[in-house]
């Protein structure tokens, strides 16, 4: 028992650590590569590095932008995600083979083999350049989140299935009242994989918007990471403050919501 | 099964349809045409063109599967992404199923290091990397502590460790996701089991075995293909964090390559022809994986 | 099965139909020639470019109000040319960027994405530097817009420490003397740190200016054929090969600015990094070296330029032809000059602007540097040629596992292949 707390300890170091390290360095006035850069220093400490990012990009702007990218990204793999990893998993149609290749397929392909004809079709046939719509689209379900879905639902016990269709309930209410409740912790695991994607993409929002006005904070931190930051006093320190600022909403999102992604009751649940 | 319901139109729940068509419009949407665009690319000889400028684009057959196969930089790309699963999807699913076995466990502290296992993955390479890269040079922190036993070249310049290094970083980073798969397929393994075991007189690594491992084994299906898949389409790490795939093309990933090829040097066609491959390339990895570690589907 | 099929092959054939029928973006050729109206232009997110690029927005506004131009800021550096491209293709590319890189304007080209532009303007503005910018074609499809001749800078106190009071770095052996010295004395950990790593532009920062130098001037590719696998090539990439073997520089990317930091005693950059090193690094500047050591005033080096270009999407060329011609004009090109302390490619620069020159004697030497500019060469399949360059330079010269005259025989052979494809 103590030997794994103590394994667990000494993983847990390893994984915070660079965090850990980042934080020190972005809050250095100067940066310190010794060993003895790893401990905090009070004449050295500064929110200096901080303060330059606020002058340099509209932070609140970025993080509207970008709560409102990944929002909808989340609502969509949310709403269409789950109805087509329940119909994948417990459902018998026609085609189901059909898209559950297709899902494995799309998962397959690297995005950036499609990145240049899918801004061409978005910008082109469907005219989505510098709109919000055009920045979700790519995302709006994500097949991974899907294939996670089906996954958690086909664990689920066959009989509770048939008993609740034997009472005659829709698939609807079967889905929404059975299980929806007893995959939650697989619904949140989902919605936390939908939310890294969108959150932390740079490349596809920045194609597709040119005005700074509709940037998320990954577009604006990244621009500010590769020529605004070397102009500042202490260009690395500036570098990881750009670091902290993108990870820090993300982190505490996580925390917040970290104990909801096991529901420890479910066994019994499903037992029930 | 399916074979016998052929006989009915739609199937024994035909709401299904219903609930799979906004994701595949979605897909039909905004994936079909690029993809099969793609295909297309990678048989003709073929560029962007701005609209209204005409230019040839003639169908070329194989020519840019000929073109990539016998260019030394793709094979050894192909290569490298080999050396990189081979580390990288073991590692990650061990690790990520016995840490999240200890994380279920009611121990102190479990919020913390849930939380702390977690932070990787939420936060985005771009952000991380840069620490990496001063951890891990020549003079960082790393070498300092192992002193005389620092390799030479260090990590990341190194041939024969770079591409081991950028593995490790990758399961370092997505190893949070994972662990989050398994706990949730934990809660499914049934109590009575591990009672049962214990009634026989199993002991705790016994049971891990007889019991968990196959308990989470769809959980371990789904983790091999993810971490395959993730694992294939690597590029922001080798992008950023050797510098473009160094030393020498030792950490150059097939999608990096794509990138150089197909949007940096304007040749989409044999970026596709490269992209093509790698997707039949992992369809091929996933067959063979399903095969050996999965068999929920019966 | 069949019913997805279906609405796969509906939605398939309507984004096809509607790409097809999307196609009238360039219009009629001549009549936007001489159009007039709104336009959008781009110019790079560099602050004090950005600062030049407002006042020059406002001050054509301010006397056309029915030519009204809106600009944005696109990044400088690694994606710019992948946003441009995607917007050529797209068909909404702005009319002017004034952030194009020569070595994307062929690549450009041939996507028929630019329009070409007057001769006689361009030749009368930027005087015989404008040869290298030309076309294969004989056209101009971009305006040399200004430069940024890189040197060695060089930190005061670091040599100071070092015991080095009067630098000499006029020859290899005098440079690589120097970079002992540095390394030795522990003044620095490092005497230079051009960034190692294999993007295809970074050989613009090592080899190419040593090269220009050493050669009075040559492109990296004349006449058709790849020119680096002489005895000067060979001796450049052997002066890198040393500092790299002897660790006199790192073979490791670097976050951050290893000349700001103090990592490395020298840099290889132009006149644009003054403005980023002020009061933080106590700079002097010479030109790049070369083994006889040439006298300064007949030193050549790379020009790391960027320049204008006017994209076929542009509906009213009329109007884009003007701001282009406004925001190079003689004014324009000084509140340039003063704003960003970057080279306008203008003839006579040094005497045109002699005021600014005297006052800042810092830049002086720029500008005497930007008359002996070596451009990348403007060649089909630019881009791949300098990867396939810095495939070689990286095996051979910074990780020393090719022979560097063989690495370099056997990228000028592919680079020859790559030129004679169009």
């Amino acid at each position: 028992m103590r030997l794994r707390f103590v394994a667990l300890l000494i993983g847990a170091f390893v994984f915070l650590f660079p965090f850990y390290y980042m934080l020190i360095g972005s809050l250095q006035a100067e940066p310190d590569p010794s060993v003895s850069g790893a401990f905090p220093k009070p004449g050295n400490l500064t929110f200096h590095n901080y303060a330059e990012i606020n002058k340099a990009i509209d932070l609140g702007r970025s993080l509207i932008n970008s709560g409102i990218f990944t929002g909808g990204v989340i609502l969509g793999t949310l709403v269409f995600g789950v109805l087509a990893g329940y119909a994948l998993a417990r459902l018998q149609f026609r085609g189901r083979g059909l898209v559950f290749n297709l899902m494995l397929l799309i998962q397959v392909v690297p995005f950036q083999l499609l990145t240049i004809p899918l801004y061409v079709l978005i910008v082109r046939s469907y005219g989505l350049a510098d709109s919000y719509l055009g920045m979700i689209l790519p995302f709006l379900i994500n097949s991974t989140a899907v294939f996670v879905f089906r996954q958690y639902f086909l664990q689920l016990p066959a009989e509770l299935f048939d008993a609740a269709r034997i009472d005659g309930a829709s698939e609807v209410s079967i889905l929404w009242r059975v299980a929806v409740p007893l995959v939650r912790p697989a619904l949140l695991t989902g919605v936390l994989l939908t939310f890294i994607g969108p959150w932390n993409e740079f490349l596809w929002p920045f194609l597709i918007t040119k005005q700074q006005d509709l940037q998320p904070l990954a577009v604006s931190l990244s621009n500010y990471l590769t020529t605004v930051s070397s102009r500042a006093t202490n260009p690395f320190g500036a570098v990881l403050a750009g670091a902290c600022v993108l990870a820090a909403p993300a982190v505490t999102l996580f925390v917040i919501f970290q104990r909801r992604f096991i529901s420890a009751n479910l066994s019994s649940g499903v037992k029930g | 099964m399916r074979r016998g319901l052929i006989g009915r139109l739609l199937g024994a729940h035909p709401v299904g349809t219903a609930f799979v068509t906004p994701y595949v419009v979605f897909l039909a949407a905004v994936f079909a045409y690029p993809l099969g665009f793609a295909v297309y690319m990678s048989f003709h000889d073929y560029f962007f063109a701005a609209p209204g400028a005409v230019v040839e684009r003639p169908f070329v057959g194989f020519d840019n599967y000929v073109t990539v196969l016998s260019d030394p930089a793709v094979r050894r790309a192909f290569g490298n992404v080999l050396i990189f699963l081979v580390i990288n999807v073991p590692l990650t699913v061990v690790l990520s199923l016995v840490l999240a076995n200890a994380l279920n466990a009611a121990i102190r502290w479990r919020t913390f290091f849930r939380v702390s296992y977690y932070v990787p993955y939420v936060t985005a390479s771009v952000a991380v990397v840069g620490v990496w890269l001063f951890l891990f040079n020549s003079n960082g922190l790393v070498n300092s502590v192992l002193g005389p036993l620092a390799p030479d070249p260090s990590w990341l310049v190194n041939s024969g460790l770079a591409m081991p290094t950028v593995a490790i970083y990758v399961t370092w980073k997505q190893l949070g996701f994972f662990i989050l798969l398994y706990l949730a397929a934990l809660q499914n393994v049934s109590r009575d089991l591990y009672e049962a075991a214990a009634m026989d007189g199993a002991g705790r690594w016994k049971s891990f075995l007889n019991v968990t491992v196959p308990g989470v084994r769809p959980a371990t299906t789904l983790v091999v293909l993810l971490a395959t898949v993730t694992g294939a389409n690597l590029f922001t790490e080798p992008y950023l964090l050797t510098g473009g795939g160094g030393p020498d093309g030792a950490s150059a990933s097939p999608v990096l390559i794509m990138y150089q090829r197909g949007i940096e040097q304007g040749n989409p066609d044999v970026g596709s022809a490269i992209g093509v491959l790698l997707v039949i390339g992992v369809l091929l990895l996933a067959l063979i994986e399903r095969r050996f570690v999965g068999k929920e589907e019966s | 099965m069949r019913l997805q099929a279906g609405l796969l092959a509906i939605a398939l054939a309507g984004s096809l139909a509607a790409c097809g029928s999307g196609g009238g973006g360039a219009g009629d050729a001549g009549a936007a020639a001489k159009a007039r109206g709104p336009i959008k232009i781009w110019y790079s997110n560099n602050a004090e470019e950005v600062a030049w690029g407002k006042q020059m927005v406002a001050a054509w506004n301010a006397q056309h109000a029915d030519q009204k131009v809106t600009a944005q800021e696109i990044p400088t550096g690694k994606s710019s040319e992948e946003v441009i491209g995607a917007a050529i293709t797209a068909g909404n590319a702005p009319c002017l960027i004034f952030n194009t890189s020569p070595a994307s304007v062929s690549q450009f080209q041939k996507q028929g994405g630019l329009v070409p532009l007057d001769a006689s303007y361009v030749e009368e503005r930027s005087g015989d530097v404008a040869q290298q910018y030309k076309s294969p074609d004989g056209k101009y499809y971009q305006l040399p817009w200004k430069s940024n001749p890189v040197m060695i800078f060089y930190n005061k106190k670091i040599f100071a420490k070092a015991g080095i009071s009067n630098p000499s770095l006029r020859t290899y052996d005098e440079f690589l003397a120097t970079s002992r010295k540095i390394v030795a004395s522990k003044a620095a950990k490092f005497a230079i740190y051009p960034a190692p790593s294999n993007e295809f532009f970074q050989s613009w920062f090592d080899f190419y200016p040593l090269y220009a130098a050493e050669t009075g001037g040559k492109q990296l590719v004349a006449d058709g054929k790849a020119t680096f696998a002489s005895d000067e090539g060979r001796k450049v990439a052997q002066f890198w090969r040393t500092l790299y073997a002897e660790k006199l520089a790192s073979q490791e990317k670097y976050t951050g600015d290893a000349f700001v930091d103090g990592t490395a005693a020298m840099a290889v950059v132009g006149p644009w990094a003054i403005a980023t090193y002020k009061g933080k690094a106590d700079w002097g500047v010479v030109p790049v070296p070369t083994s006889s050591g040439k006298p300064a005033a007949e030193i050549h080096t790379f020009s790391d330029a960027k320049n204008v270009a006017m994209y076929s999407a542009c509906q009213n060329r009329g109007t884009a032809w003007d701001v282009l011609k406004f925001a190079t004009s003689k004014e324009q090109d000084g509140k340039f000059l003063a704003a960003t302390g970057q080279m306008p490619l203008r003839k006579d620069l040094a005497t045109t602007y002699a005021d600014y020159f005297t006052k800042n004697p810092d830049y002086k030497l720029f500008a005497d540097q930007a008359s002996r500019t070596v451009e990348v060469p403007n060649v089909p399949n630019s881009i791949t040629i300098w990867q396939t360059f810095r495939d070689a330079y990286s095996k051979s010269v910074i990780f020393g596992q090719q022979d560097v005259g063989a690495a370099l025989d056997g990228a000028a052979q592919k680079v020859d292949q790559l030129v004679k494809q169009s």
